[in-house]
């Protein structure tokens, strides 16, 4: 097994193969995004005087798909997960997992891609890992980030207590097609080029739209695993309100809806990587989505809900035809690794 | 002038045999789908099978398929029924519900300046489906032949036919795929 195109145990044992990785292959490919020094902590300055972190785990399969990649994923989810609260990213950390045999090919490309995406979202790399497993011990490669960003010293976090009665809910994208662009992708279903994965950093319209309508915009959630169906009933169960949603506004595309029903999928409860739900004042929601409709990522955003007073709490679909029905959280679905 | 091919999918000696619900499903449309693939040869329409087969890096040729070993390729319960084989037909390797990822059909189609497909085999709900789907996609006209295709469930072949005739495909019998194709 040659070191030189393929990952082996000695690439994670510390020595002189895990040094010439890293001089070789990882920091170079990083660069441009990031500042730390070989040592064993990253440090950084701190920018005002309330951050926000996070942390996530990327395990999706295929690690490569028709629009992104596993690295691609990772940044933007680290990201979103923070600019959703408010706080501008602005310093990740990422540990890879690799399955020794994995080509050094590909980890090239998938560090590629996180520099790419990094440099999008200004958001740089303090500190890293790099640990090899033996063959079947991983699928290929896992990634681990964490993420710090930090607020404006005047800026307060966007909270689910700031939710009120008659707010609107926004989504910004189209529901779903992270998730079908995958699952096609893995099991050759005809859609992996009509419906593509909507991964993508959202931090900068986030904190665009943040400014145009600072405390008009009350909450944000990235719209992931579970899909709009599952984070809306565990919004409305911590908020005492009902979320009402209209399906004929829901932004989706047909291919999706198509998929979806020739899965037995409800549409409702698939991921996307690059989706918002904002509950905002009423008064600003159409200005909102006019903003929105500006940016690629959320050109597609539509006012499609409301949060309501009633006797019980819950999460409720206007449907097409007027009919209004329950959506509720599922179970368990086999929709695994996604991301 | 129209220039179909026919597509059967998953017509295989492990996928037919999975268990006995599966065999018995089969049963229903198998000798339906053979006098076709008989007619259809007369009027020299090219018949291509769709073979499910992995490569051995591929994870899914580790699990067993029902009572037979992993579909790896070159494997027994690979192998196409025979009663479905003429030395005529074309045969394509796939690892995935969609005859068209990641293999020659399309290119194999466009040689033969095929138009428009007719789709048969199992499992209606998958393969059969997300074939149709995927030819639609790219531009194929698509009939589903409703008497050759089959699931372990009737009930997911009925929806998988409700599907398809809204989304893609024109859901036509045997008699009336043989009316359309002699004009």
């Amino acid at each position: 097994m040659s070191s030189d195109y393929m990952i082996v145990e000695d690439h994670g044992t510390g020595g002189l193969l895990s040094k010439r990785l890293l001089d070789d292959v990882i920091v170079p490919k990083l660069k441009p995004v990031y500042l730390g020094k070989m040592e064993d902590s990253g440090i950084a300055p701190v920018l005002g005087n309330t951050l926000a972190m996070t942390t996530d785990s990327f395990v999706i399969d295929p690690i490569f798909f028709g629009n992104g990649d596993i690295g691609k994923l990772a940044i933007c989810g680290t990201v979103n997960d923070l600019a959703v609260s408010g706080a501008t990213p602005k310093y990740l950390t990422l540990a890879f997992i690799l399955e020794e045999g994995f080509l050094i090919s590909e980890l090239s490309r998938i560090l590629d891609s996180i520099c790419k995406e990094a440099q999008e979202a200004n958001v740089y790399i303090l500190a890293g890992d790099t640990k090899v497993v033996g063959k079947g011990d991983v699928d290929k490669i896992y990634i681990n980030t964490a993420g710090v960003g930090f607020f404006a010293p005047d800026q307060a976090p966007l909270s689910l207590s700031k939710i009120n009665k008659d707010d609107h809910l926004i989504i910004t994208g189209h529901v779903g097609n992270h998730g079908i662009h995958i699952l096609s992708f893995r099991d050759g279903l005809g859609f992996e080029t009509k419906v593509l994965s909507d991964c993508a950093p959202l931090n900068k319209v986030i904190q665009d739209v943040l400014s145009e309508f600072g405390e008009g915009i009350h909450y944000m959630r990235d719209i992931t695993r579970g899909g709009v169906g599952c984070i809306l009933n565990e919004i409305a169960a911590e908020i005492g309100f009902s979320i009402y949603l209209n399906e004929s506004s829901i932004p989706m595309q047909q291919e999706t809806v198509m998929a979806a029903e020739m899965l037995g999928i409800d549409p409702l409860y698939l991921a996307n990587e690059g989706n918002l739900a904002i509950f905002c004042s009423p008064d600003i929601s159409e200005k909102l989505v006019a903003l929105l409709s500006q940016y690629d990522y959320t050109q597609n955003a539509s006012v499609c809900g409301s949060v309501q007073a009633t006797e019980t709490t819950g999460t409720f679909l206007v449907t097409k035809e007027g009919s209004t029905r329950i959506i509720n959280s599922f179970e368990g679905m086999q929709l695994a690794r996604l991301c | 002038m129209k220039k179909y091919a026919v597509l059967t999918s998953n017509m295989q000696v492990a996928p037919a045999n999975k268990h006995e619900a599966r065999r018995e499903s089969v049963k229903k449309f198998l000798p339906s789908l053979i006098d076709f693939l008989g007619v259809m040869r007369q009027k020299e329409i090219p018949v291509i099978h769709l073979q499910l087969a992995y490569d051995e890096s591929d994870s899914r040729s580790k699990k067993p398929f029902g009572c037979y070993p992993p579909l790896v390729r070159g494997s027994d319960g690979v192998k196409l029924l025979p009663e479905m084989l003429q030395p005529n037909d074309i045969v394509i390797e796939k690892s995935r519900d969609s005859g068209f990822f990641n293999t020659d059909l399309d290119r194999v189609l466009k040689n033969l300046k095929v138009d428009s497909l007719i789709v048969t085999g199992m499992q209606a709900y998958s393969c059969v489906q997300f074939t149709a789907v995927d030819a639609f996609f790219r531009g194929y006209e698509v009939i589903v032949n409703c008497n050759a295709i089959g699931s372990t469930r009737d009930e997911d072949t009925e929806k998988a036919i409700k599907t398809m005739r809204k989304y893609c495909a024109s859901v036509l019998e045997s008699n009336e795929i043989y009316s359309l194709i002699n004009g």
